[in-house]
């Protein structure tokens, strides 16, 4: 990736951050440029629950086997590592760390990842979460690609505290909360959509995500009409076409 | 990981119970002395409009609970509606005047200085609000923070199998029962599907889906799964004698 394409990433990304931008969305998005830039297979964001756990914020794709091999890492694996020691953690090939990890890794490889590295989002001297980044051939990042993955990390905590910044002066921990709140609610919308549509739940997530964007909504907000049941009307029309590519800014065209 | 706190949580409820059936007085007496707060009040709102205290710890509890529903105003009325928790460090800032200004004069006559409201939520089921108060300003540290989010999870969980009817486990029974696999994403995913399934509230759902584990002696996270891989479905209206058979294995 060229460096304009990666200057290009940065502004479009921070472009998003406006006053009432959609933070389930913007994580999203942010996972989704790590597996662009940084050429990895898969991302996810991790956020602290604040009662000792990690928990799942963010993926790159909504497939059940990336979700289930992030959630596993409220017990063991690179991200509680990496968020209980601040530092980075790097396993350039998944095959030598079975013994460190043993649940983590059987399901890592069984998905089809061969490395893992996991940086922290910290604001100053709180550690807010971590990044998550699968690789599928075996092999460290090089120096530039951590420190571009770490930049990514830092814009997804700004994603929090801008977000926090708007609503009333919240606090972290108040913002934390919000965030794995609205996570759930998508969750529980992404039920809801699968069964109404026989669809899987990659499909309804992205069916939840186009219609979010083409109406101007926020993600949790529609989520939430949808399984409360105040919003079933799309949900009956025929499914609409999914986007594989994921354009940031509707009005001014797509990135190269 | 998810334990260690759990069943501190449950076991500082075990001390106010003495072994009876736990209620939301007892989680609330637990709740002040484990994270050094002064009281604690539960308010259950059904909607923004309908709200019922069903229980106070104390008088200056009972009246930060009376001031928010009678002017509609107030941290527990923000974090009902916010979806996130709202932590009034300080009442006497200009900035929660500005933010609450009947409530707050009257909550600091009450005797109040700082407010904690917690939603009891799981996702887009909003039960109501747990508050909790100091008489003297400041924070909460991270350890007292994590446990009263405890605590309001547990809260959360007793008024939900409390609506559907489930008898309420003691504190002990309840400290056996938390279930590492509570949170896993199929465990939302299965939610949202039953209330597609029978045409419910996710409120009732989750009850669903919660008692079909107790009833067969399952992880959620595993009754979770066989619903979002379409193995079980669930069927409106079950007939109230049998827990067996009420649902169908496809």
């Amino acid at each position: 990736m060229s460096e304009r394409q990666l200057a290009e990433a940065f502004v479009e990304l921070a472009d998003t951050l406006v006053d009432d931008f959609d933070l389930m969305d913007f994580l999203h998005q942010v996972t989704v440029r790590c597996a662009q830039v940084l050429g990895v297979a898969a991302a996810g964001v991790l956020l602290t629950d604040q009662r000792g756990a990690l928990r799942v914020a963010a993926a790159s794709t909504e497939q059940t086997r990336l979700l289930e091999l992030l959630q596993l890492q409220t017990d063991e694996g690179p991200c509680p590592e990496c968020f209980h020691s601040g530092r980075p953690v790097a396993v350039a090939d998944l095959s030598t760390a079975a013994d460190r990890w043993p649940r983590f890794v059987a399901q890592a490889r069984q998905s089809g990842f061969a490395s893992v590295h996991a940086l922290p989002m910290r604001l100053r001297a709180d550690l807010i979460g971590a990044l998550n980044l699968f690789g599928g051939v075996p092999g460290a990042l090089d120096e530039r690609t951590i420190q571009l993955g770490q930049a990514l990390a830092d814009v997804a905590t700004i994603g929090l505290l801008q977000a926090r910044a708007i609503r009333h002066h919240e606090t972290l921990a108040e913002q934390l909360q919000t965030a794995l709140n609205s996570r759930i609610i998508i969750e529980q919308a992404k039920g809801v959509i699968a069964e109404r549509r026989g669809v899987d739940m990659d499909e309804a997530f992205n069916l939840l995500r186009d219609t979010a964007r083409r109406s101007n909504r926020r993600l949790s907000e529609l989520a939430r009409t949808v399984v409360d049941g105040s919003e079933e009307l799309w949900l009956t029309q025929p499914a609409a076409p999914t986007h594989a590519s994921i354009p940031l800014r509707r009005t001014d065209g797509g990135v190269g | 990981m998810l334990n260690e706190r759990t069943m501190r949580v449950w076991a500082q409820v075990g001390k106010q119970t003495q072994g009876a059936p736990a209620t939301l007085a007892h989680i609330c007496a637990a709740a002040v002395a484990g994270v050094n707060v002064d009281g604690a009040g539960v308010t259950i709102m059904t909607s923004a409009a309908a709200r019922d205290v069903v229980h106070t710890s104390d008088r200056v509890a009972a009246d930060l609970e009376e001031w928010q529903l009678t002017y509609g105003q107030g941290p527990c009325v923000d974090a009902f509606a916010a979806g996130g928790p709202v932590l009034a460090l300080d009442l006497r800032s200009a900035e929660s005047l500005a933010r609450w200004p009947v409530f707050t004069p009257a909550a600091l006559d009450s005797g109040a200085r700082a407010v904690f409201a917690l939603p009891l939520q799981i996702g887009a089921i909003r039960l109501g609000v747990l508050d909790l108060y100091r008489a003297r300003p400041g924070a909460m540290s991270a350890y007292e923070l994590a446990d009263a989010l405890a605590f309001a999870e547990a809260t959360a969980l007793m008024v939900i199998d409390d609506a559907a009817g489930q008898r309420p486990d003691t504190a002990e029974l309840a400290w056996q029962r938390a279930d590492p696999t509570a949170h896993q994403a199929q465990v939302h995913q299965a939610t949202g599907m039953i209330v597609a399934q029978i045409g419910t509230s996710a409120e009732a759902a989750f009850a669903r889906l919660r008692a079909y584990a107790y009833a067969h002696d399952r992880r959620l996270g595993d009754v979770a799964r066989d619903v979002v891989e379409r193995r079980l479905r669930f069927e409106p209206d079950p007939p109230l004698e049998s827990h067996e058979g009420d649902e169908e294995m496809a």
